[in-house]
């Protein structure tokens, strides 16, 4: 299955979500989207707007790919969950954001090789049939637990 | 302790989430927006409509929730706020600050090269400052660090 998600951003997604429907109707795996705010309904993908934290998880769980816009949230979860990861950037001359994105986090992590940058949704379904053959690398840092942990123990400590 | 865990309802909703193994053993609460996920969760909550979205209808939001969260803050009185942003924790900083509750700012992890608006407002006011990438500590002053990553 492969997941596309488009967080909780208060303005749609269409340019995805319309892509990622177009080419569900040509694969043979299913799709399933989370859409947001986006008016757009897919006719050949499961989709809903929003869910339960226990859902969404257990959809990250199951995908195979993760496609989604260049939240951190939605990134997050899918490197969580060690899955490839194609991210589509927000734009805001198409409308889908608010202020000039520079995707500094999503370049930043394609730099680092853990996600694919996709910024021309027409090459999505190429990258889709060869993403076995692209290098990512899953990377797990838990030092920001540890370092509030620390943090918390200081304050606790002086009360 | 009792810690007030500030943030919106969606990706800083689910940073929050990823670190909150860095508050077991003390008093959790949330101040964030309505929405599905805030909702079920299993803390004592305080859930405002979403005040972000644009300028100016955010900064007239913000002024007007100041009072609740001067209320919510009065009521829980906890020993320090946590926040990864957004907007949200620009009143309830400067509201906790008046009351001299510890404040500690975690930079969202998608700000790498720049700070976000939200968090050159509490820079100044925020007892604990933390950026997640290590670059982003040129743009700060002295009392920023960087204590890793979210993942």
């Amino acid at each position: 299955m492969i997941l596309v998600t488009v967080g909780n951003y208060y303005k749609g997604f269409p340019r995805l979500v319309e892509k990622m429907d177009e080419i569900a109707g040509k694969i043979s795996e299913d799709v399933t989207m989370q859409i947001g705010n986006t008016d757009f309904e897919p006719r050949n993908a499961d989709y809903f707007r929003f869910t339960s934290e226990a859902k969404i998880n257990e959809l990250y769980l199951d995908a195979r790919i993760v496609v989604c816009h260049d939240g951190a949230g939605s990134m997050l979860t899918a490197l969580k969950y060690n899955k490839p990861t194609i991210v589509i950037p927000r734009l805001k001359e198409y409308g889908e954001h608010a202020y000039d994105n520079p995707a500094d986090l999503a370049k930043e992590l394609e730099r680092e090789k853990r996600v694919i940058l996709v910024f021309d949704v027409n090459r999505l379904e190429e990258v889709i049939r060869r993403i076995e053959t692209i290098q990512i690398t899953p990377v797990k840092d838990r030092r920001l637990v540890k370092s509030l942990r620390e943090c918390i123990n200081a304050i606790d400590s002086e009360r | 302790m009792k810690i007030g865990l500030v943030c919106s309802h969606g990706g800083h909703l689910t940073e929050v989430l990823e670190i909150i193994d860095a508050f077991e053993g003390h008093d959790v609460f949330f101040i964030s927006y309505d929405g599905l996920r805030t909702r079920e969760l299993e803390y004592r909550k305080y859930l405002f409509k979403d005040l972000g979205k644009t300028y100016p209808r955010s900064i007239l939001m913000l002024t007007v929730s100041a009072p609740m969260i001067l209320g919510i803050l009065l009521k829980e009185k906890p020993d320090v706020v946590v926040s990864t942003g957004p907007e949200i924790a620009i009143p309830v900083f400067y509201v906790a600050k008046i009351l001299g509750i510890k404040t500690i700012f975690v930079e969202s992890w998608c700000r790498v090269k720049e700070l976000s608006l939200t968090g050159k407002l509490v820079y100044s006011i925020s007892d604990f400052f933390f950026v997640q990438w290590e670059q982003l500590l040129t743009k700060c002053g002295k009392r920023a660090r960087y204590g890793g990553g979210v993942i």
